[in-house]
């Protein structure tokens, strides 16, 4: 055990000194900072500065009203909605750049519905913009003008305010803005910490190995203890630096996040269950476990630190699957191939500490899950230590799959 | 007392044997050497005798105890394949392996320092190992296996990549711990460096032993009867002699059976030739070794 915690001493000072380490531990607190700098300058119009920067000023639409009931355009559209008489001075307009696109609406529009967009070139994103955005309350406002209340046609042009609501177990709704943020932002962002600590750790682990038999430090380091010893201290020193990064992370986050307390009175709203967080540590300590041994392993069959990543890829690869479906998990954060990558062990812990982040997981799924994370790290250890053992002193050539499966089969 | 003892040690690596039923002692505050060309299963030897590898079969006894924890902290061990951490400063990679060889980390400091300038590399503890030359990082990884004070030393190829003074100062050190008790073996496929230095030897080919014994004896066993000569001027006329052979600056009289090597230097001092060089000639352990192997293969 002293020599265990020899290594891991080691392993922890000296990747603590490395300016990759430092970079991505500040990193992220920094951007962090940024982002409260930014929502702190901008006050509530940043929605506005960003659209600003990224989609431009809209310039106006033309349109040739064939069927009569959009001319002349009402006040509250007529900077940006201009008509023409004919579909060449639309034509015209739209090539001397005093428009946009422009709108031809037939005739029997009242009949089919059909609006043809005009623009330069293939113009068809443009059109599909138009059409998403503005078009809609133009027509809706200039067909009810008169006909309705300016209330109701406010509530036909803008029909619904979507407010999201998660509803507690015992009842109990939250629907504010704040709210969505304290419940599923953070959490999902803390998940997403996790997960980098995990592979920032384990990514150590890889290259560590790899200098050392790169270095030849290897052998001499195996003449003072057992490659298990070796391979637990540094599991364990670079889970502790993991650890120590998280934790630095949630410092500096608990600081922004008091900073920004006034501006978004967020404070009071963040409310992560004990459940939730005890399982997060849970999935990253046994998630980190997997992907140690597997870097471990990766690094010990390469024959440089190159080598060695390149061979882990495979690992990397197959664990970056989750963050590939994120789309899905935010859509539906149960559905089934979310749950199928929620049970697989090398996709298990990334999968599980994003859905914890934004949704109740079953209980049952999340038995299954550990259970299997578990067994999966029970095999990489058993395989991973023979593995580890073999490669590492097997220089200057890569271990063949024969070789590998020899090892294995070993005592 | 003995300090290594191996009873039909085997190793194969699929169908090569690569240690072949090996038995050896090597006694307590010996310089013992483990001979072969490349390829003959030292490495692999002394693989398993640190217990980096497991044996096929056969015994091993290190300072009597089985290979694993008791008896690695009383070993130092000079890998073939060696290194240090690069990125380390020297002094930072000397503690942490003396640590992980049992040695109480305030201690290491001092011992560290003397090591280092016994091999001239005195005051280089603050300097990262990657600035230091090949050869400096080569005596470096000498200290770093002495460091901890071990009781057996096994250097795997002492004086590869060292230049002439390195290996004069790597062999001073081999002394020094002969001197003070500690028992050596030195493994090399360069037997010339090693052959004055060594108490006893075993030779292995193909992982199989050999010669195995004193090395005076083995010497003796098959040494040619013939003396070695320098002097100026020609050897003509010289009863006794069955032959003369120029060896670089030396001559090689080999000698009639009853003729003895004191009958030659009297005659070469009545002859009144300056001799500078008179020796009994023993054969190179290459020498050697090449004529068991070449008569085994008969």
């Amino acid at each position: 055990m002293r020599k265990i915690m020899e290594v891991a001493q080691h392993e922890f000072i000296v990747n603590l000194k490395r300016p990759g380490f430092i970079i991505a531990t500040l990193a992220i607190p920094l951007l962090g900072l940024l982002g409260v700098i930014v929502a702190a300058y901008f006050g509530g119009q940043a929605g506005a500065f960003l659209e600003r920067q990224f989609v431009g000023s809209p310039k106006a639409v033309g349109y040739v009203d064939q069927v009569g009931l959009f001319t002349p355009p009402l006040p509250e559209y007529a900077d940006l909605f201009i008509p023409y008489p004919n579909e060449e001075a639309a034509q015209e307009a739209l090539f001397a750049e005093e428009i946009e696109a422009f709108l031809l609406i037939p005739g029997d529009y009242l009949d089919t519905g059909r609006v043809f967009a005009y623009s330069k070139g293939w113009g068809l994103t443009s059109a599909i913009s138009m059409s998403e955005e503005r078009i809609p309350p133009f027509l809706v406002d200039h067909l009810l003008a008169g006909q309705v209340d300016e209330d109701l046609r406010a509530r036909v042009r803008d029909p619904m305010n979507l407010l999201p609501v998660s509803l507690s177990p015992e009842g109990e709704g939250s629907e504010d803005t704040a709210s969505f943020v304290a419940n599923i932002a953070i959490p999902y962002a803390f998940s997403i910490l996790l997960v980098i600590a995990i592979f920032t750790s384990s990514g150590f682990l890889l290259q560590g190995v790899s200098e050392e038999k790169e270095n030849r430090v290897i052998e001499i380091l195996l003449s003072s203890l057992t490659p298990m010893e070796l391979l637990a201290g540094k599991i364990l020193g670079l889970g502790a630096l993991g650890l120590a990064q998280i934790l630095f992370w949630l410092g500096c986050g608990w600081a922004l996040i008091g900073v920004a307390v006034t501006g978004l009175a967020l404070f009071g709203a963040i409310n992560l269950e004990l459940m939730t967080i005890v399982l997060a540590v849970v999935y990253f300590l046994l998630g980190y476990l997997l992907f140690a041994t597997l870097m471990a392993s990766a690094g010990s069959l390469g024959t440089s630190a190159r080598e060695g990543q390149q061979i882990a890829g495979i690992f990397s690869g197959i664990t970056a699957i989750p963050f590939m479906v994120s789309g899905f998990i935010w859509m539906n954060p149960n559905s089934l191939l979310v749950q199928i990558l929620s049970y697989v062990p090398l996709t298990s812990p990334v999968m599980m500490l994003q859905r914890l982040g934004m949704t109740e997981v079953p209980p049952y799924q999340i038995a299954i899950s550990l259970v299997l994370l578990v067994l999966g790290i029970a095999g990489a250890l058993w395989a991973g230590a023979k593995v580890f053992r073999m490669g590492l002193l097997m220089y200057g050539k890569r271990p063949s799959v024969s070789e590998i499966l020899r090892a294995l089969r070993q005592a | 007392m003995i300090t290594i003892e191996t009873n039909g040690l085997t190793k194969r690596f699929d169908s090569l044997v690569a240690v072949d039923r090996l038995d050896m002692e090597v006694q307590q505050g010996e310089i013992f050497g483990l001979l072969g060309p490349n390829g003959a299963g030292k490495t692999t030897t002394i693989r398993m005798l640190m217990d980096i590898i497991k044996p096929d079969e056969g015994t091993i006894r290190l300072l009597g105890h089985p290979p694993g924890h008791e008896a690695q902290e009383r070993i130092g061990y000079l890998p073939e394949e060696r290194g240090l951490y690069r990125n380390l400063k020297l002094m930072e990679c000397l503690t942490y392996l003396a640590v992980l060889k049992g040695m109480d980390r305030k201690l290491v400091r001092k011992r560290a320092e003397m090591l280092l300038e016994r091999v001239g590399l005195g005051g280089e503890g603050r300097i990262k190992v990657n600035a230091l030359s090949k050869g400096m990082q080569q005596k470096a990884q000498l200290v770093a296996t002495l460091v901890h004070d071990p009781e057996l030393v096994i250097l795997d190829e002492p004086f590869q990549g060292l230049d002439p003074i390195s290996t004069e100062q790597v062999k001073e050190l081999i002394w020094d711990l002969r001197e003070r008790g500690k028992t050596v073996v030195l493994s090399t496929h360069q037997m010339n460096q090693v052959e004055r230095m060594c108490d006893r030897i075993l030779l292995i080919d193909e992982g199989r032993r050999v010669l195995y014994g004193p090395l005076e004896e083995i010497k003796a066993r098959y040494a040619e009867h013939a003396v070695l000569v320098r002097c100026a001027g020609p050897l003509e006329g010289l009863v006794g002699a069955r032959r003369i052979e120029q060896r670089e600056r030396d001559r090689l009289i080999v000698l009639e059976d009853e003729i003895s090597p004191q009958d030659i230097l009297r005659q070469l001092v009545e002859q009144g030739i300056p001799v500078e060089r008179f020796e009994v000639a023993t054969p190179p352990l290459e020498e050697i070794f090449i004529r068991v192997v070449e008569e085994k293969d008969a």
